[in-house]
């Protein structure tokens, strides 16, 4: 049987909080369906007191029913506080659509870092979530990382309401900052000619600064790698580091063109290895941060 | 020796303040809210202020391996804008339970009008609504009565003494503070409030009893190692050690404890790294405090 998210988020609440912090949610819930914003704001702040900040303790299965309930989302990291802080915003009254927008833009002006990840990561499950388009890319122009991260990783919206100018901002920002690529929902479906040229730059502009270049950068330039991209590959597979030389044989790979086989057959040893499977962009990923 | 200043407005300071005050072992500080120099005219510049206070400055400082928790509240001066402080009311509740406010200042008295006065109860009802400490600002004129009338205000709202820490003192106030039972706390500024070798004469004196050191650093002349200093200060004087650390890190951190938003575990023992979380960027930042791994061989190549 399916559940709302709704409902799996109360249930994971109901199996780590303490009787004391239960009662207090229900309370709060119950006042912010009323349309109380100040209640709203204050339960909003004081959920990690109430109710902890643990990690949720999620199996396969919770996992499972959370991607039934809402395509694409991935609360592995989720904690407790952030659950209780999601169902207040569900709770909230959200028939007038620009008032629901400024209540929860207020939130957004005036929160601190881990409300900002949440409240980031909780907009996948709220109504209204194509008002929000602006609000994703200001998120990523921050500077702080983990903000960054919960807007990049394990989020679907970007890949649902980004601009393709926002979208290719997002990734070439974060290879700019050193986060993983890999976590980015729908990274492969949306490549596109113009992130494979700012890519392709940017990594020209960390050879001429005698920088490394991100290995995942391949994965996501090759499917449009142009004469010059592919001299590029075609260099780094051949002297480049281990794990330089695996991101080029797995994006080579991915490409299935003549000029890819070209190179790949340079080094048959780890144009096989990335062909069977054996190398994936997960461990790449792992590896390179 | 670890260091806790409990009272510095790092938002003007820079980051080579940061590195010196880590270096000195500034543990952790508190910031609390005040005025910029300049009053502000719109509610927006209190609200973006408050979010830097509990956003971005906490974080800035954890790069440098420091621990930053603030206040919220309105000062002082600009509670005479009637019509602006009104507007501040309204978005208090929006930050006074963001995880790093360890209670509600710095509030008070400046030249001792009605309207301070009032936005002094408002905030002091407010306080006790959300379960928090109170830091209040005494005036730099009319010292003594503006303190002993603040004071005369917290008995009236019935705010236990202990959740109350009073700044500013000086040698003329610190008794009756001391008397009925608040936290009494020095601000170590250069040539206006207090310097630290009449502080070192004040612990000696009322010894380190509920006696709290800060620097009050700020956009002004004023110092960011004023804590440590003072501590070293006072062990070359002959203060016991352990005295240093009660009016140097321990008072302080049973103060504002109270919060339950202020615990050495926090600095101690960090949070293991986890990349959902804010210290994660912090985590390889700290590294780059080690000169020996990030200074260039050359200080003229900026790589």
């Amino acid at each position: 049987m399916s559940y709302t998210p709704v409902q799996l988020l109360e249930n994971w609440i109901l199996r780590q909080a303490s009787d004391a912090g239960q009662a207090w949610l229900g309370s709060q819930r119950e006042a912010v369906t009323t349309g109380d914003l100040k209640s709203l704001y204050m339960a909003f702040g004081f959920a990690p007191r109430k109710i902890g900040k643990a990690d949720l303790e999620l199996t396969e299965r919770d996992l499972g029913d959370a991607a039934e309930a809402r395509p694409g989302w991935m609360p592995h990291s989720w904690t407790i506080d952030q659950a209780a802080r999601v169902l207040l915003l569900i709770s909230l009254p959200s028939e007038d659509d620009a008032a629901f927008q400024a209540s929860l833009e207020k939130l957004f002006q005036t929160a601190e870092i881990r409300e900002q990840v949440c409240l980031y990561q909780a907009l996948q499950l709220l109504p209204h979530q194509e008002l929000f388009d602006d609000r994703l890319s200001e998120g990523i122009r921050t500077n702080i990382k983990s903000i960054f991260e919960s807007i990049a990783h394990d989020n679907p919206l970007p890949m649902e309401l980004m601009s393709e100018h926002a979208w290719n901002q997002m990734i070439l920002k974060a290879l700019f900052i050193g986060v993983a690529l890999d976590p980015i929902e729908g990274l492969d479906r949306r490549v596109n000619p113009e992130l494979a040229r700012m890519l392709i730059d940017f990594a020209h502009e960390r050879r001429a600064a005698k920088r490394p270049i991100p290995v995942e950068l391949w994965r996501v330039a090759a499917p449009f790698a142009d004469e010059i991209a592919l001299e590029d590959m075609k260099a780094l597979y051949a002297s480049g580091e281990l794990l330089e030389k695996s991101a080029i044989a797995l994006a080579l790979v991915a490409t299935a063109s003549d000029e890819a086989d070209v190179i790949l057959k340079t080094n048959p040893d780890i144009a096989k290895r990335a062909e069977s499977g054996e190398l994936t962009w997960r461990e790449i990923a792992q590896q390179a941060y | 020796m670890k260091f806790i200043d409990p009272h510095i407005h790092v938002t003007s300071r820079t980051t080579d303040d940061y590195e010196a005050m880590a270096k000195a072992g500034v543990a952790a500080i508190i910031e609390p809210a005040f005025w910029l120099g300049q009053p502000r005219t719109h509610v927006g510049s209190f609200q973006d202020y408050f979010s830097s206070l509990v956003g971005f400055e906490k974080f800035r400082a954890a790069q440098f391996g420091i621990r930053h928790y603030c206040t919220i509240g309105l000062n002082s001066k600009e509670a005479n804008n009637e019509a602006l402080a009104e507007e501040v009311m309204e978005i208090m509740p929006l930050f006074l339970a963001k995880e790093n406010v360890v209670a509600v200042g710095e509030i008070g008295f400046d030249d001792m009008t009605a309207l301070e006065e009032k936005y002094l109860r408002i905030q002091l009802e407010m306080a006790k609504e959300v379960d928090l400490p109170v830091l209040i600002h005494t005036p730099h004129r009319n010292k003594k009565q503006g303190t002993y009338r603040s004071m005369d205000i917290i008995e009236e709202h019935e705010i236990p003494p202990h959740l109350v820490v009073i700044d500013h003192n000086n040698e003329e106030t610190c008794e009756e503070v001391l008397r009925r039972g608040y936290w009494a706390a020095f601000t170590i500024y250069p040539k206006t409030k207090m310097g630290n070798e009449r502080m070192v004469e004040v612990v000696k004196k009322y010894g380190p009893e509920r006696i709290i050191v800060d620097s009050s650093a700020d956009w002004g002349v004023s110092d960011p190692l004023a804590v440590p200093k003072t501590g070293n200060l006072m062990l070359e004087r002959g203060v016991p050690e352990e005295h240093v650390e009660l009016t140097c890190y321990k008072n302080a951190l049973a103060a504002y404890g109270q919060s339950g938003q202020f615990e050495e575990s926090d600095w101690l023992t960090p949070e293991p790294i986890d990349q959902r979380t804010l210290f994660e960027g912090n985590s390889v930042l700290r590294g780059g405090q080690d000169p020996r791994v990030d200074k260039p061989e050359d200080d003229r190549i900026i790589q």
